[in-house]
């Protein structure tokens, strides 16, 4: 028992939690303006709630040891259909959702399909679509609109960008007005790729393909199929992330997803996704993107320009991965004893690893 | 003899040249003449420069088994590091000259250093690079641009030319045949491609892998210092957009030109056949007035479909090899049988 919970907080996790804390906390002290809910915590959760869902849309392709250069591409590819049903067809607001996540699942299979069905390297063929879409998307909407932006939003659009819980009143009470109503389809996503990879079939077989392609194949998972569904979803998790940062800033344009990238490797390996695959956290990609958007409040709020920002990214994912490198070679030394056991265990070994480490 | 010849018209470089040949005669009726006078003709070869330069720059991670995300980074830090100092600091123009070259050597240098000594993916090393020089190359000019006029002798020699072609183009044609001379005849060169094919089988023969990673990203890095030099000689001015489109050119030209991803094999010709073509496809662009956009479509798909052929083709042959061997197989079974 003592031992669990020793291991519990010697994860990355917990520490990537005692150092948000300890960050706000410093914030908090040096600017009182930061606990501002409408203006300052408001915006920062929402953009927490975004950037989220893109670091799982990259973590669902990391599981498998592959990688997905395209994410903000196809964030901007899902969030465009979207755009289109509201602006040309009038669709309701979760028809036109279903739409864009139905166009980001297509892009995201048909990349899938390429990799599964070449053997191509994941690196070059999401690069190679994401130039693709990169040149698709501003010729579509050259073409389709007036000024390059969709602009027709259907009822409760805004609603799901903009409002907070202090606009969602009950039995004459109304919440926080700090928390956006954004939150509460971003939970949902959340514990669903949770549930999926702890609790279902499928997820184990997408982790058992990550830490070994061949050993998942011996053991009978078709792993084709299963690359082409851990593309899949990423496609729909970056629609999504596309559609909800079109709902914040009020229309589509082509330029939704233009951060999306490094964002989208940042969160899920500060929270110590292997980029190897075959280990994911979901917990982990929502505590390492909430590390690095308060720390751009933070130098918001401080006046620290933009540029610094970057540098200061690059450099949070230089030591992140350095730390990984040291996890991992740790994690190796902690199971010498194993390896040195028959090796007919080692697929239901990598099985149960993926039992105990995906936080439920 | 017979079969020589089928190799040749069956390689990756005469289907590029047959290619820009077929091209370059469809833009030339389609512009009546005009891409064939003069000034387009130079124009179409200075800006075929940088994408040589950077192609190269991309190829030679690439045959170590490596890749350089920060291509366009580093060019743009050198770019935009040697323009402040050339106009603000009033350093002379031959060592502003010299100045990409250094920045983009050390930049390659600590990417290479990083890879080897954290043993973190390329990919994610000079992702985080790449974030950081573009922060640093918007530290330096943020949203000001430097203007030519402060690097007027440079400039001169980027207008210039030698019967008809550019200088600048010149330049990134010799850099290519250096290139080529360094990895078919140099130590160093055979080495990174043996580190590149089979890391396991060149340490074997006592060549250091980690060696040939960071000669590899610091003449990644230097060529893209030269392209950064070529850039401040040939462009009006420098700012924060310099080296922003790189990215997929830089990659674009050695896939295209059949250089194998998986590394260990170099192809300069059809590096620079890619650069070409792609060269091609953006004067077409600009002559039938279509979007900046479709050229990022075009080689985007041209790019998925060269890896998906190249592939098919490699399991196929693959195949056929093996179907030979198990005939051969059986058929020594069925003489031993005999026997």
């Amino acid at each position: 028992m003592r031992s669990a919970i020793r291991a519990q907080l010697t994860t990355p996790r917990f520490l990537l939690f005692v150092i948000i804390v300890v960050l706000v906390a410093v914030i908090v002290a040096l600017k009182p303006s930061f606990l501002n809910g409408a203006f300052v915590l408001a915006p920062l959760i929402t953009s927490i709630a975004i950037f989220t869902v893109v670091g799982l849309a990259q973590m669902v392709v990391l599981s498998i040891g592959h990688m997905n250069i395209a994410v903000g591409n196809m964030a901007a590819f899902g969030a465009m259909i979207s755009g289109i049903s509201f602006d040309l067809f009038g669709l309701p607001l979760v028809a036109g959702i279903a739409a864009g996540l139905v166009g980001g699942g297509l892009i995201g299979a048909l990349t899938g399909w390429i990799i599964a069905r070449t053997g191509v390297n994941s690196f070059i063929v999401t690069l190679a679509m994401s130039f693709a879409l990169l040149g698709l998307v501003p010729t579509v909407y050259s073409a389709l609109s007036t000024g390059s932006a969709f602009v027709v939003k259907p009822a409760g659009f805004d609603a799901l960008g903009r409002d907070s819980f202090a606009d969602v009143c009950q039995f004459g009470y109304c919440g926080p007005a700090a928390i956006p109503v954004m939150v509460v389809p971003v939970i949902v996503v959340m514990v669903l790729v949770a549930v999926l990879y702890t609790k279902t079939r499928v997820g184990r077989e997408l982790l058992l393909t990550g830490s070994s392609v061949k050993a998942a194949e011996f053991s009978g998972i078709p792993t084709s199929r299963r690359i082409v569904l851990a593309h899949t979803l990423s496609g729909v998790l970056a629609a999504l992330a596309g559609i909800l940062l079109a709902t914040s800033i009020g229309s589509f344009t082509p330029s939704i997803g233009d951060e999306f990238m490094l964002q989208s490797f940042v969160g899920p390996i500060l929270g110590g996704t292997l980029l190897a695959g075959g280990y994911v956290s979901v917990t982990g990609t929502l505590l390492g993107i909430t590390l690095t958007l308060v720390i751009r409040k933070g130098l918001e709020l401080f006046g620290v320009g933009i540029e610094t920002l970057n540098v200061l990214l690059g450099v949070i994912l230089l030591i992140a991965l350095s730390a990984d490198r040291v996890r991992e070679i740790r994690l190796r030394k902690g199971r010498t004893p194993d390896a040195s056991a028959p090796p007919p265990s080692d697929p239901a070994r990598s099985a149960d690893r993926s039992t105990e480490e995906v936080p439920a | 003899m017979k079969r020589s010849i089928a190799s040749v018209l069956r390689s990756q470089s005469t289907t590029l040249v047959a290619i820009i040949v077929v091209g370059t005669v469809l833009l030339g009726i389609a512009s009546s003449g005009n891409f064939f006078s003069p000034i387009p003709f130079r124009t179409f070869f200075q800006f075929l420069a940088v994408p040589i330069l950077i192609g190269l720059a991309q190829m030679i991670t690439v045959a170590v088994g490596q890749l350089n995300l920060a291509v366009g980074a580093i060019g743009g830090v050198a770019a935009a590091l040697s323009a402040v100092m050339m106009a603000d600091a009033g350093v002379p123009v031959w060592l502003g000259a010299v100045v990409p070259l250094v920045v983009g050597t050390l930049a390659g240098l600590v990417n290479g250093w990083l890879v080897v000594l954290t043993r973190i993916n390329g990919f994610i090393v000079t992702l985080a690079t790449m974030t950081i020089l573009l922060g640093a190359q918007y530290a330096l000019v943020s949203t000001r641009t430097v203007s030519a006029a402060n690097w007027a002798p440079l400039a001169d020699i980027g207008k210039a030319t030698v019967f008809g072609l550019p200088v600048i183009f010149l330049v990134s044609v010799v850099v290519a045949i250096l290139v080529a001379l360094a990895f078919r005849y140099t130590v160093t060169g055979r080495s990174l491609l043996a580190s590149g094919d089979n890391p396991e089988a060149a340490r074997l023969a006592g060549i250091s892998n980690d060696r040939s990673v960071i000669v590899a990203h610091a003449a990644s890095g230097l060529l893209c210092g030269v392209a950064a030099l070529v850039s401040i000689a040939s462009l009006p001015g420098i700012n924060q957009s310099v080296g922003g489109d790189w990215l997929l050119p830089s990659f674009a030209a050695p896939i295209i030109g059949g250089v194998a991803l998986t590394g260990g094999s170099v192809a300069v010709l059809g590096t620079v056949l890619a650069a070409t073509v792609v060269r091609l496809v953006d004067t077409a662009r600009a002559e039938f007035q279509l979007a900046p956009a479709w050229v990022n479509f075009v080689i985007g798909a041209v790019v998925l479909g060269t890896v998906a052929l190249g592939r098919v083709r490699q399991v196929r042959q693959e195949r056929r090899l093996g179907a030979e061997r198990a005939r051969e197989a059986s058929s020594t079974a069925i003489l031993e049988k005999t026997r």
